[in-house]
C-alpha cells in the first residue's frame, strides 16, 4: 500500500505538459474562397466570398456572399484560396498554380442555361486548371454556381472524376 | 507435446492409476480413479493448489497442503491429465485407464512415474461464473501471423470491426473500443481506443494463450469493461539452464505476406529465467476477387523481452516491448465531401485502382507502443498472495492524410495531420487471502492510473490528464458442487482537459465515481455437465473523443460533435452459461441480457454542418438506454471414429431501449460449420488432420428506420454471404523430440464478392478475395 501510494504520489508530481497544449496547427486549411468578377472591357471588380477562419466546424462561416451579375455579359474570373487561419494569411492558390498538374477546378451551374464556363489557363500537361478563366452570363435567372477544386495527385486527366475534393461550395447565383 | 519435456518445473511424482472394482467381464469400469502428487521440480517441495484435470471431462482435482490429489469415479479409458498452477508451466499428458485385477495396487500405491510434466499459471483473474472462452495451444497456432481482432474471430461471440483489411477490432457481443477492456501481460492496453480504425497495438505471437470474458467485468478490471475483457497472456519465464525457442514463418498469398516471429528463452539457474521474442511482418496490396485494393499495405516490427526471479515465497518479473507497424489506408476511402462519397456509391467499386505493390504510400498511420512492466509477488509464510504490478507505456499515433500540404515547405516537413501520444502509468496491488475452511477464497486489492494525453495537429481530441484510483474485493465460497462469487469495487476518477476555445486555454474538470458490483454461482450438475451464472455491473467514463469531438470524419463523411456534458455509462449485465463436456461430444450454450444505462453513440442531427468542402451530414454524441441481448452456442461431436464436426451460432439484438429503434453497425447473426477428420500417423507424418469450413453470415436486418443519412449510415447493409475455408495440417519429426508443425488454411476458397456490414470501408470496395496461408512451427 505505501510503495503504491508513493509510487502514484512521484507520478502526480510528474511534469507531463499536457497542460500546455500547442495552438490547434493544421498542416493546411482553405479557409476563404474569393470569387473575382471582373466585366469586360471595365477595370470593375467585385468580389465574392465564402469565408469560415477557424476551420470546419466551431463557429459557422462569417461570410457566405449571394453572386449577382448582369445578363448578357462576359466576365473575367479569378478565384483566390486563402488560409486566413495562418499569420501571415497563406495564399492556397499561389501554390494550387505550381502545383497545377495536381488540381482542377470545376464550375457547375444549376441550371445550366444560367451561364457558360469558359478555362482560361493550362498546367504543364495542356490540361485546364481553372483558377483563371471567363463567366458569359445568359438571360436573367437565379440558380446556383458550384465551385469545386478537385485535388487529383497522379490521375489529373481534364475530367471531374478522380481525386477528392478540397473545397465544394455551392453560392447561390443571381442573373439580372 | 514432446518438447515440452525439456521444460519441466514440476513433476506428477506419483501417479496412481487404479480400478478398484474390475470385474474380469466388465466391458467398462467407472470406479477408476487416479491419484498423485504434484511437486517442484527442482526443490522437490510438494505443490497445493496446483490443478490437475482430465481435458476429455473437464473434471479435477485441486493437490492438498502436501501436493497430493486424487480424481475419482473415472471410467476405463484414454485420457489427458493436464496439471497447472501459477507460475508453472502447463503439463499435459495422456494417460491410459486399463483395466486391471490387481486390487491390491490400491493399497500399495505404486509408484508409476509418468513422463515430466510442464506446468503453467493458470491465474484465476477471471470469475468462474462468468463466461470465458480461451485460445491456446493448437487453436492458437492456427492463427498465427494474423492481427490480433483477426485471431479471437475464431471465438464463439466474438467478430470484427474493420477499417479494411488490416484493421481489426475485436467485437464482444457487439461491443467494441472502449466498452472492451484489452489486458496485456495483465496491464490494460492504454492506445487510442476510442477510434473504431485504431487497432490494438498489441503482437499476437507475446501471447500463448488469449483469453476472452465475455460479458461486464468491471469488479476485477475496472471501467471499460462493459462489453468483455481479453486476456493477452505470455506462458511464465523458465527456470532451467536450457535455452528453447520457437520460430513461426507464416506466407500468405493474398497481400503477399510474410510473417517471422523468433521466441528464445532460458535460465541461469538459481531461479532466474529470460525470454526474448521479435516478429516481423511485411505485407503488400490486398486483393479482392476482382480488383486490388490501393495502399494496403503493413509493415511491422515487434520485439519483448523479460526476465524474471523465481523462489519459493519470492517471484519478480520485468517485462517489456515494443510494437511498431505501418499501416497503409485504402486511398479509395479518402473522401473530400458528401459529394465524393455519392460518387463512389453510386460506381459501385473504387475509382482507384492498381496493381500489387508494397509500397505504403498515404494516406497511413504509423503506430508505436512500449510497455515495460515490473510484477513481484510475496507469499508470506502465514499465508495468502501479495502481488504488486508497476507498469508504464507509452503510445505514439500518427497519421498521415492522402494529400500533403500544397505549400512545399510544409509538405517536405512531411509532418503527420494528426498526432497522439499518450502516456500511462498504471499500479496494483492486490493481497489474496489464505483459504478459510478450505472453502473460502478472496481477493483484495487497490489499481491506480495516471495518464495523459499530448495532441498535435489537426484538433480533434485535446490534451488531458485523468487520475484513477480503485479499490476492490472478491470472495468465492465452494460448498459441495456449488461455487458461489461476489464482488465489490469503487471507482474514482479526476480528468482534467486542456483546450483552445477562441483561442482561449480553457481547462474543463471532470470527476466520475462509481460504485460496480458482482455476484455469480456455478453448478455442477455432474462431472461433465455444468451451469454458471453471473450478474456483474460495469462502468465507463466519457471518453474525450465524446466530450470533445469536432470535425469531419475522413473516410466517414460525417461531422462529428462532441457533447462536454455526457456523463458515465453504467452495465448491467446478465449472463446465464451451460457446459457438457462427453467423452464424445462437448458443448456450450451461452445467454446473455446487457442493459446500458446512458449509452453513448452518434445521433444524426436534422441540420448539416456547412464546411468549405460543403455540407456534411452532421451527428452529436448522445447518450440512451441500450439492450444488448442474445445467445452463443457451440458443439463439437465426434461423429464417427477420427472425424469430427463443430457448430458454431451466434445471435444478437441490440435496441436502443429509449427511442425504441435499433442501434447502427451491429454484428448480424452467424453460423459457423465445420468438419474435420484426424488421420493421425501417415508414414513420416503425425497428426494429420485436414477440414471444411463454412461461416455463414446474415444480413443485418435491424436497422433504424427512415432515410439512409438519418440513421448514420449512407448504404443499406449488405446482403447476407457464405464462406468456405479449408485447413490442413501435419507434424514432421527432424530429431529426437523436435518436430516442424506445418498447417496450411484457405480462406474464402470460392472467391466469394462479399461485403461485412462491420467493414467501414464497405461502401468503397468489396472485402478480400481467397488467402493462401502456410505455416511453419518449429520448436527447438
Amino acid at each position: 500500500m505505501v510503495t503504491l501510494g508513493a509510487s502514484m504520489t512521484l507520478l502526480a508530481g510528474c511534469n507531463d505538459k499536457a497542460d500546455e497544449p500547442e495552438p490547434a496547427d493544421e498542416n493546411e486549411l482553405i479557409t476563404t474562397v474569393n470569387l473575382k468578377f471582373t466585366e469586360s472591357g471595365t477595370t470593375t471588380t467585385q468580389t465574392f466570398s465564402y469565408r469560415d477562419t477557424d476551420g470546419d466546424g466551431g463557429q459557422a462561416p462569417t461570410k457566405f456572399d449571394k453572386i449577382t451579375l448582369k445578363a448578357n455579359k462576359t466576365y473575367d474570373l479569378a478565384v483566390e484560396l486563402l488560409d486566413e487561419s495562418k499569420t501571415p494569411v497563406d495564399d492556397v492558390s499561389k501554390e494550387v498554380a505550381e502545383k497545377g498538374i495536381e488540381h482542377l477546378f470545376v464550375y457547375t451551374l444549376t441550371p445550366n442555361t444560367l451561364a457558360t464556363y469558359t478555362y482560361g489557363d493550362k498546367d504543364a500537361k495542356n490540361l485546364p486548371i481553372g483558377l483563371k478563366g471567363t463567366l458569359k452570363t445568359n438571360a436573367a435567372g437565379t440558380g446556383k454556381l458550384k465551385v469545386q477544386l478537385r485535388h487529383q495527385p497522379n490521375a489529373k486527366d481534364g475530367t471531374p472524376t478522380p481525386g477528392s475534393d478540397d473545397v465544394n461550395v455551392d453560392f447561390d447565383l443571381t442573373v439580372q | 507435446m514432446n518438447t515440452n519435456n525439456h521444460i519441466r518445473f514440476v513433476y506428477l511424482h506419483t501417479l496412481l492409476l487404479v480400478c478398484i472394482l474390475c470385474p474380469t467381464f466388465a466391458q467398462e469400469s467407472c470406479d477408476c480413479f487416479i491419484k498423485g502428487v504434484v511437486l517442484d521440480k527442482e526443490s522437490r517441495q510438494p505443490i497445493p493448489g496446483a490443478a490437475v484435470i482430465i481435458k476429455e471431462l473437464q473434471k479435477g482435482a485441486v493437490t492438498d497442503v502436501d501436493g497430493h490429489y486424487r480424481i475419482d469415479q473415472l471410467c476405463q479409458g484414454q485420457y489427458t491429465l493436464i496439471s497447472r498452477i501459477l507460475g508453472y508451466r502447463e503439463i499435459s499428458q495422456s494417460v491410459t485407464l486399463v483395466h486391471t485385477s490387481e486390487q491390491n495396487v490400491l493399497l500399495t500405491e505404486d509408484d508409476i512415474h509418468l513422463k515430466d510434466v510442464n506446468v503453467t499459471a493458470q491465474r484465476a483473474q477471471a470469475l468462474s461464473s462468468q463466461t470465458v472462452s480461451q485460445l491456446e495451444g493448437k487453436t492458437l497456432d492456427q492463427t498465427r501471423g494474423q492481427s490480433l481482432g483477426d485471431a479471437l474471430r475464431t471465438i464463439t461471440g466474438v467478430t470484427t470491426l474493420q477499417t479494411g483489411s488490416s484493421i481489426a477490432k475485436p467485437v464482444i457481443h457487439g461491443m467494441h473500443s472502449n466498452r472492451v477492456l484489452i489486458l496485456n501481460n495483465g496491464i490494460r492496453q492504454e492506445g487510442q481506443q476510442w477510434g473504431s480504425e485504431h487497432a490494438p497495438e498489441i503482437d499476437p505471437f507475446v501471447a500463448n494463450r488469449m483469453t476472452v470474458i465475455k460479458g461486464a467485468a468491471g469488479v476485477r478490471f475496472g471501467s471499460d469493461a462493459i462489453g468483455g475483457v481479453i486476456l493477452v497472456e505470455p506462458a511464465p519465464l523458465p527456470t532451467t539452464k536450457t535455452v528453447h525457442g520457437e520460430l513461426n514463418l507464416v506466407g500468405f498469398t493474398n497481400g503477399r505476406q510474410g510473417v517471422a516471429s523468433l521466441q528464445t528463452e532460458g535460465g541461469f539457474g538459481k531461479g532466474f529465467g529470460w525470454r526474448v521474442q521479435g516478429t516481423i511482418k511485411r505485407g503488400g496490396n490486398v486483393r479482392t476477387p476482382n480488383y486490388y485494393l490501393d495502399n494496403t499495405g503493413i509493415s511491422e516490427q515487434n520485439f519483448s523481452a523479460a526476465m524474471g526471479y523465481r523462489a519459493a515465497r519470492f517471484r519478480s518479473e520485468i517485462y517489456y516491448s515494443r510494437f511498431n507497424s505501418q499501416i497503409g489506408i485504402f486511398s479509395g476511402s479518402h473522401i473530400g465531401s458528401l459529394t465524393d462519397l455519392q460518387a463512389v456509391l453510386e460506381n459501385g467499386e473504387p475509382f482507384v485502382k492498381s496493381g500489387f505493390s508494397y509500397t505504403i504510400g498515404r494516406p497511413y498511420q504509423q503506430i508505436s507502443h512500449d510497455l515495460l512492466k515490473w510484477k513481484t509477488d510475496w507469499k508470506p509464510v502465514a499465508g495468502g498472495d501479495l502481488s504488486l504490478t508497476l507498469a508504464r507505456q507509452f503510445d505514439d499515433r500518427m497519421e498521415y492524410d492522402l494529400h500533403r500540404p500544397k505549400n512545399d515547405s510544409l509538405a517536405a516537413l512531411n509532418r503527420p495531420e494528426l498526432r497522439f501520444r499518450l502516456t500511462t502509468y498504471t499500479g496494483d496491488l492486490v493481497f489474496e487471502h489464505k483459504p478459510i475452511a478450505d472453502k473460502l477464497t478472496g481477493s483484495l486489492g487497490i489499481s491506480g492510473f495516471y495518464q495523459y494525453n499530448i495532441m498535435n495537429g489537426r484538433p480533434l481530441i485535446p490534451n488531458f490528464r485523468t487520475y484513477n484510483a480503485g479499490i476492490f474485493w472478491i470472495e468465492k465460497l465452494k460448498q459441495n458442487r456449488w461455487e458461489y462469487e461476489a464482488g465489490l469495487r469503487y471507482d474514482y476518477r479526476h480528468m482534467q482537459v486542456f483546450r483552445y476555445e477562441n483561442k482561449v486555454l480553457q481547462k474543463p474538470l471532470y470527476v466520475f465515481q462509481n460504485f460496480s458490483g458482482t455476484l455469480g454461482a456455478t453448478f455442477s450438475v455432474s462431472d461433465q455437465w455444468s451451469m454458471r451464472f453471473n450478474a456483474g455491473t460495469s462502468w465507463r467514463a466519457p471518453n474525450v473523443s465524446e466530450l470533445f469531438s469536432d470535425g469531419v470524419h475522413h473516410g466517414a463523411a460525417a461531422y462529428e460533435l462532441g457533447d462536454s456534458n455526457l456523463r458515465p455509462e453504467v452495465a448491467y449485465n446478465l449472463n446465464l452459461s451451460t457446459n457438457y463436456s462427453g467423452k464424445r461430444v462437448q458443448t456450450e450454450v451461452g445467454f446473455f441480457y446487457n442493459t446500458i444505462q446512458n449509452y453513448i453513440y452518434l445521433k444524426p442531427q436534422a441540420e448539416p454542418i456547412l464546411t468549405i468542402r460543403g455540407a456534411f451530414p452532421s451527428f452529436k454524441y448522445t447518450q440512451t438506454d441500450a439492450l444488448y441481448a442474445g445467445m452463443d452456442a457451440g458443439i463439437q461431436a465426434e461423429l464417427f471414429p477420427k472425424l469430427s464436426g463443430t457448430s458454431k451460432l451466434s445471435l444478437l439484438y441490440v435496441q436502443d431501449t429509449r427511442l425504441n429503434q435499433p442501434i447502427v453497425m451491429t454484428p448480424p447473426n452467424r453460423w459457423e460449420n465445420g468438419l474435420r477428420y484426424d488421420f493421425g500417423k501417415v508414414g513420416k507424418w503425425r497428426d494429420a488432420y485436414a477440414g471444411v469450413g463454412n461461416l455463414w453470415v446474415a444480413r443485418q436486418n435491424r436497422v433504424p428506420a427512415g432515410p439512409r443519412s438519418a440513421n448514420s449510415d449512407f448504404l443499406p447493409p449488405p446482403p447476407a454471404y457464405s464462406l468456405w475455408n479449408l485447413t490442413a495440417g501435419f507434424a514432421v519429426p527432424v530429431a529426437k523430440n523436435h518436430q516442424i508443425d506445418v498447417g496450411l488454411t484457405v480462406n474464402n476458397l470460392f472467391n466469394t464478392v462479399y461485403r461485412d456490414y462491420l467493414n467501414r470501408f464497405r461502401y468503397y470496395a468489396d472485402d478480400p478475395g481467397r488467402n493462401v496461408s502456410v505455416r511453419l512451427k518449429w520448436k527447438f
